[in-house]
């Protein structure tokens, strides 16, 4: 049975995402998150914030779909408190970082306001 | 409220960086929780300490030149560079060291991580 963890439509792209995309790292944050982190965030307005994420789950942002290999201590927390996610195309098996939620290393999309994100799984995270 | 005190803020286990000491003035007096869910327990002691005011971050916001430090509870990535090149002292509550693409701004003296309420005593 697949659920949706977590979905979202994104409102604001700071100007410095695309030089973190680079570095094929995405950092999204909700639309409360302070000022001073808006430069390299993705900034987002969360529809559905169920759980927590855990491997084996599905990213998705518009028509990109990645699969989630390993997943730091806190980015549970992070996401349902602040709908904060380091997504990292690193693909490690295990999170370097504790905020970290890795998927295979590709290059990740440049997210658009109105660009949609959702989190799927099937397994109940730990 | 004019008279502020200072502390000091010291690594936690298996944290880095600091030890900072930390006195708000009358101008520099917000202890600035980035933590989500209101004033995290470690900004909430160094508020008593110091007589500075806890302010939450994702509440409101506040220029950086009022802030006397920034309390955080981040994975290593984004918040824990972002204060730090700002020039703000960075008090992370997680056992975090310099990482991330904002790893060049973390150094000893503006960044501690680790922290615990008890890790921070008057100075």
């Amino acid at each position: 049975m697949e659920v949706t963890r977590y979905a979202t439509e994104v409102t604001a792209v700071g100007a410095l995402v695309p030089d973190f995309v680079e570095q094929q790292i995405l950092v999204f944050f909700s639309d409360a998150a302070p000022e001073e982190l808006h430069d390299f965030s993705v900034l987002h307005h969360p529809t559905v914030a169920k759980s927590g994420l855990t491997t084996g789950d599905e990213v998705v942002i518009d028509g990109t779909t990645m699969r989630v290999l390993s997943v730091g201590d806190l980015a549970e927390q992070n996401l349902l408190a602040l709908g904060h996610l380091n997504l990292k195309a690193n693909g490690a098996s295990q999170a370097p970082l504790p905020g970290d939620v890795c998927v295979e290393a590709r290059a990740l999309p440049i997210p658009r306001p109105g660009s949609k994100l959702w989190i799927t799984g099937t397994l109940t995270p730990p | 409220m004019g008279d502020y005190k200072s502390v000091r803020i010291a690594a936690g286990r298996g944290g880095w960086g600091g030890p900072l000491v930390i006195q708000p003035n009358s101008t520099r007096n917000l202890i600035y929780s980035v933590t989500g869910g209101g004033i995290h327990p470690v900004a909430q002691r160094i508020a008593e300490l110091t007589g500075g005011e806890p302010f939450d971050g994702f509440r409101s916001s506040a220029p950086f030149d009022r802030i006397a430090v920034a309390v955080i509870d981040c994975g290593g990535t984004a918040r824990i560079g972002v204060y730090p090149m700002k020039k703000v002292p960075t008090v992370d509550v997680h056992p975090t060291s310099p990482a991330g693409p904002l790893a060049m701004f973390i150094k000893e003296d503006i960044f501690v991580s680790g922290v615990k309420p008890e890790n921070v005593t008057e100075a």
